[in-house]
């Protein structure tokens, strides 16, 4: 197989040729009127079933909304044009749907629905012509095929990285643990002995050239125990340990974790009244880790927002965004991962930690595409209030 | 730092540098010292009399240092034990409060170890 990408491979593989996409551009003033009814059975078979209901959790509100995005959907389906920008935006769909935790056989026989009403429109309504039926027949069900196709994709992408991730997380535990316990000893060497140094060296340790070396010790042993203690923590996967907790509280002592520098500017919009039930110090971690995050891909000169509230559906979305260089689309697919790093001294662990919190939480985080820097959405379920 | 002088601590780490620093710093505290590198070098030093303090290492070769708290502490119950550890998870701490003793983990915060010792 030359080097296609994965759209352009199976558009080869189902024949979806540019007589494909004409065909279906054909239909599209013909099947506009069909839309709305489409959608609307769409969506009633959903609301019937319990186990595709749940993965809508906003009510009425929300169906309505997903009601326009389909009709969207459909319309840029016939219309085209069928290129690798059309396969990113599906592709984004798919993850959607991913996020939501819509069971695959859902998201499959609610695809089949909308074949069979959209060839019912092709058979019914237009005309006698039995060649041009067949032919923009053909079209629906291989752009159907295809949509079905990169769904999959992105169900088959999720599932592998999160195995990955499981993968990797445990084998970081185990090595972790046993290193970071290992550099405990020869540390509290060092420490001790910097004690004693102290006070063998009494009047003298207050020398600058001497307390500058003393304090230098002292210092880096501070940050190699961090260093240990956050590794331990991440190998020790403790449950969440829930408690209400102030979003803007939260927010504020998690700016304080990440010692922001100064010229680093923090802007929050968060209602006060925003409470969570959620496990402080882990979500903390996850807000201190991208802020710091930020903070370096702006080399710390630059400006964060966050912008917290609970929308309609009851979930509570914080938004995490910087004036930085953003994320390039090649990374995003990976950044989540663990021991995958952009930066020269990352340990790849971070944001590995923030999705493993997050999702332990019942909760997501995602990254939003952007012109203007990075953007991060992290997600956490209604649930019980605060 | 007091007169403690009267108080013995028996010091317990395989990784001897550990011990003697420890117990360079409890005697500038004050106490007597003496130090083992195993739980089994220690047993003979705390059994049947010995130093009123016991600080000890939990992952030790051979005897734990939790079990040598507890076989100590049977014989003499007015023993005060520190047990301290790199392994900071429920169980190790659990180990060491069931056998008796106070828990620290390491790096020792010797400010936490006096108070705890000073108290016995």
């Amino acid at each position: 197989m030359q080097n296609l990408t994965f759209f352009a491979n199976i558009k080869l593989y189902v024949g979806f040729t540019d007589a494909s996409s004409a065909a279906l551009r054909e239909l599209h003033p013909i099947a506009v009127p069909f839309f709305q009814p489409i959608v609307d059975d769409f969506y009633a078979a959903i609301e019937d079933h319990p186990g595709a209901r749940q993965a809508i959790t906003g009510g009425a509100a929300q169906i309505e909304r997903l009601k326009q995005t389909l009709i969207r959907w459909m319309d840029k389906m016939l219309l085209g044009p069928h290129d690798e920008d059309y396969y990113e935006l599906r592709a984004r769909i798919g993850r959607m749907h991913v996020r939501i935790a819509l069971p695959q056989q859902y998201m499959l026989t609610a695809m089949d629905r909308i074949r069979v009403r959209l060839l019912d429109v092709v058979r019914t309504r237009i005309g006698d012509d039995a060649a041009k039926v067949e032919r923009i027949g053909t079209a629906v069900n291989q752009i159907l095929d295809l949509e079905l196709a990169i769904m999959l994709e992105t169900y088959r992408e999720d599932l592998e990285s999160k195995h990955r991730n499981a993968e990797r997380l445990a084998t970081i535990g185990q090595f972790a643990a046993s290193i970071g316990h290992e550099l405990r000893n020869p540390l509290g060497v060092v420490e001790s002995s910097l004690y004693l140094l102290r006070q063998h060296l009494k009047a003298e340790a207050d020398v600058p050239a001497v307390k500058k070396h003393l304090d230098r010790i002292g210092a880096e042993v501070v940050r190699a125990n961090k260093t240990i203690h956050d590794l331990l923590d991440l190998a020790r996967n403790r449950p969440p340990q829930r408690r209400p907790t102030s979003l803007r509280e939260l927010v504020d002592s998690a700016a304080e974790a990440a010692l922001l520098p100064a010229a680093m500017t923090l802007h929050a919009s968060i209602p006060p009244e925003l409470t969570l039930n959620i496990d402080p110090d882990q979500t903390r971690q996850v807000l201190a880790n991208l802020f710091i995050n930020s903070s370096q891909a702006l080399k710390g000169r630059g400006q964060i927002w966050v912008e917290g509230e609970r929308s309609a559906d009851g979930d509570v979305r914080v938004r995490v965004r910087d004036d930085g260089p953003g994320i390039p689309a090649e990374d995003r697919g990976r950044v989540f991962e663990a021991l995958y790093t952009t930066k020269a001294k990352g340990s790849g662990l971070g944001l590995a930690l923030c999705r493993r919190i997050m999702e332990a939480q019942g909760g997501g985080i995602e990254i939003e595409q952007r012109s203007d820097g990075a953007s991060f959405l992290l997600t956490f379920p209604a649930g019980e209030p605060g | 730092m007091g007169t403690k002088s009267s108080n013995s601590v028996l010091v317990v780490d395989d990784n001897q540098d550990l011990a003697e620093n420890i117990a360079e710093i409890l005697v500038l505290h004050g106490y007597a010292v003496v130090i083992a590198t195993s739980a089994e070098e220690a047993l003979p030093k705390a059994l049947p009399q010995g130093p009123a303090l016991l600080v000890t290492d939990f992952r030790l070769p051979g005897i734990s240092g939790a079990e040598l708290v507890r076989q100590v502490r049977q014989r003499r119950r007015h023993v005060r034990a520190v047990v301290i550890s790199a392994y900071t998870d429920d169980r190790t701490v659990a180990a060491a409060r069931e056998a008796g003793a106070d828990f620290l983990p390491k790096p020792v915060d010797f400010g936490a170890l006096s108070r705890i010792l000073d108290a016995a």
